[in-house]
């Protein structure tokens, strides 16, 4: 091998991500090419700097934080999913059809409220927190799928990064509003059990006043 | 690969694939294994990534809800490493683009040579570490194109295969050969420049 290696090949060849062949053939070059041996040895001291760098310890009370957003974000889920699981039982009926329809965005509202009232990890023998209502419904319902949500009487699916309302994967926003703009606000006074979705930071896509309009905290 | 190594990750697939089982089935411990099991490595990514403590605490705890919200849908096509971890990048990506351009639009050919700078009001003592050295690196490391910077810090610091960070970033195993190599190198470069 007549050419020096190139950054590339230095590089691959410290991380030994490298086949056999091209390992045995850049060995050859370097014990014959003392320009090539002194970039390698730059390229490990500085490899072997960025290694030694200290790690960073998370804070102590970042585990208890994660725990307590997740188990009241579990507790929606749980909710929603009680609350649609009982008013899928009731749609089979066409007649009942809308009015669970206004139900489920009754329930859903009422809930959000609720679920905004209690404190993130509600202690064990308080009364009055969102799992109260669970009782009413019955057992969570398995298998669902963990990345659709169905909330403002629509469905959203997961996608990516966002919250996206079905049937519009593939659109392009038309306009991106802040929460807490007005027109967030208006948004959100129309929808409040938004909330749900945008709670830790997510994006929601939704159709709204014949647009398609992205939705975020900030 | 050899055959341990194979017979390795498979197992650790399906330790993985049970986790993300019991996780649907209701038991709450097994988020909690997760977290214990990555917390540490989420947080220097997202430390390394956002150069803030803070940022990287919040980060943290954004990326821990998505992965407990998706991981019922974890069905072991990837190693649960390599699944949190993608998690974590497109977060990290989404949130930091917000409050501050991306150095480096995240295309798979950055320009040769062109080196871009960090919102210099992040302070350069929030990137101290104790080492003078280490804190050197550290700024060297946040000046560098995100694409490049990201999978510097994925291969020196998180300690990931090439094929794993391929998996993690979505690219091909060649083009994070190159963006390792380019990046250290406008990494070495920085670091001449400053000494
Ligand atoms: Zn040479």
């Amino acid at each position: 091998m007549k050419r020096h290696l190139s950054t590339e090949q230095l590089s691959s060849f410290v991380d030994a991500e490298i086949g056999h062949a091209e390992m045995r053939e850049l060995e050859l070059h370097l014990e014959a090419c003392p320009y090539c041996r002194s970039r390698l040895s730059s390229m490990r001291r500085l490899v072997v700097e960025i290694r030694q760098m200290e790690r960073a310890t998370p804070p102590r009370d970042l585990a208890y934080q994660v725990k307590a957003q997740v188990v009241a974000h579990g507790e929606v889920r749980t909710l929603e999913r009680r609350v649609r699981d009982f008013f899928r039982s009731l749609v089979f009926d066409p007649s009942v059809r809308a009015a669970t329809a206004m139900g489920l965005g009754t329930v859903m509202v009422a809930g959000f409220l609720l679920w905004q009232s209690v404190p993130p990890v509600p202690p064990p023998h308080h009364g009055a927190n969102v799992l109260k209502v669970s009782t009413t419904f019955g057992e969570t319902p398995l298998g669902l799928p963990e990345t659709t949500s169905e909330v403002a009487g629509r469905e959203f699916v997961w996608s990516g990064d966002r919250w996206v309302q079905k049937g519009l994967e593939w659109r392009q926003p038309d306009a991106r509003v802040m929460l807490a703009s007005p027109e967030g606000q208006a948004m959100i006074s129309r929808h409040a059990d938004l909330m749900l979705l945008l709670t830790d930071g997510s994006r929601v896509v939704m159709r709204y006043r014949l647009g398609t309009v992205e939705l975020s905290k900030g | 690969m050899g055959v341990a190594t194979v017979s390795t990750l498979i197992h650790s697939l399906d330790v993985d694939v049970e986790l993300a089982e019991r996780h649907r089935c209701g038991d709450t411990q097994a988020f909690n294994e997760v977290y214990a099991r990555f917390e540490e490595m989420v947080y220097n990514l997202a430390f390394r990534l956002s150069g803030n403590y803070e940022e990287a605490a919040d980060l943290t705890q954004e990326i821990f809800l998505r992965v407990y919200r998706h991981l019922g849908s974890f069905g072991g096509r990837s190693t649960l490493k390599t699944w949190i971890f993608r998690i974590a990048i497109n977060h990290c990506r989404d949130r930091l683009s917000r409050w501050r351009p991306l150095t480096q639009p995240l295309g798979d050919d950055p320009g040769e040579g062109e080196v871009t700078y960090a919102d210099p009001s992040r302070g350069p003592e929030e990137l101290a570490v104790a080492a003078d050295e280490g804190r050197r690196v550290a700024e060297g490391l946040a000046r560098l194109p995100s694409a490049f910077r990201e999978a510097v810090v994925l291969r020196d610091i998180e300690g990931l295969s090439y094929e794993e960070i391929a998996e993690v970033l979505g690219v091909r195993i060649g083009t994070v050969r190159s963006r390792i190599a380019r990046g250290r190198d406008q990494l070495r470069a920085l670091l001449e420049i400053r000494s």
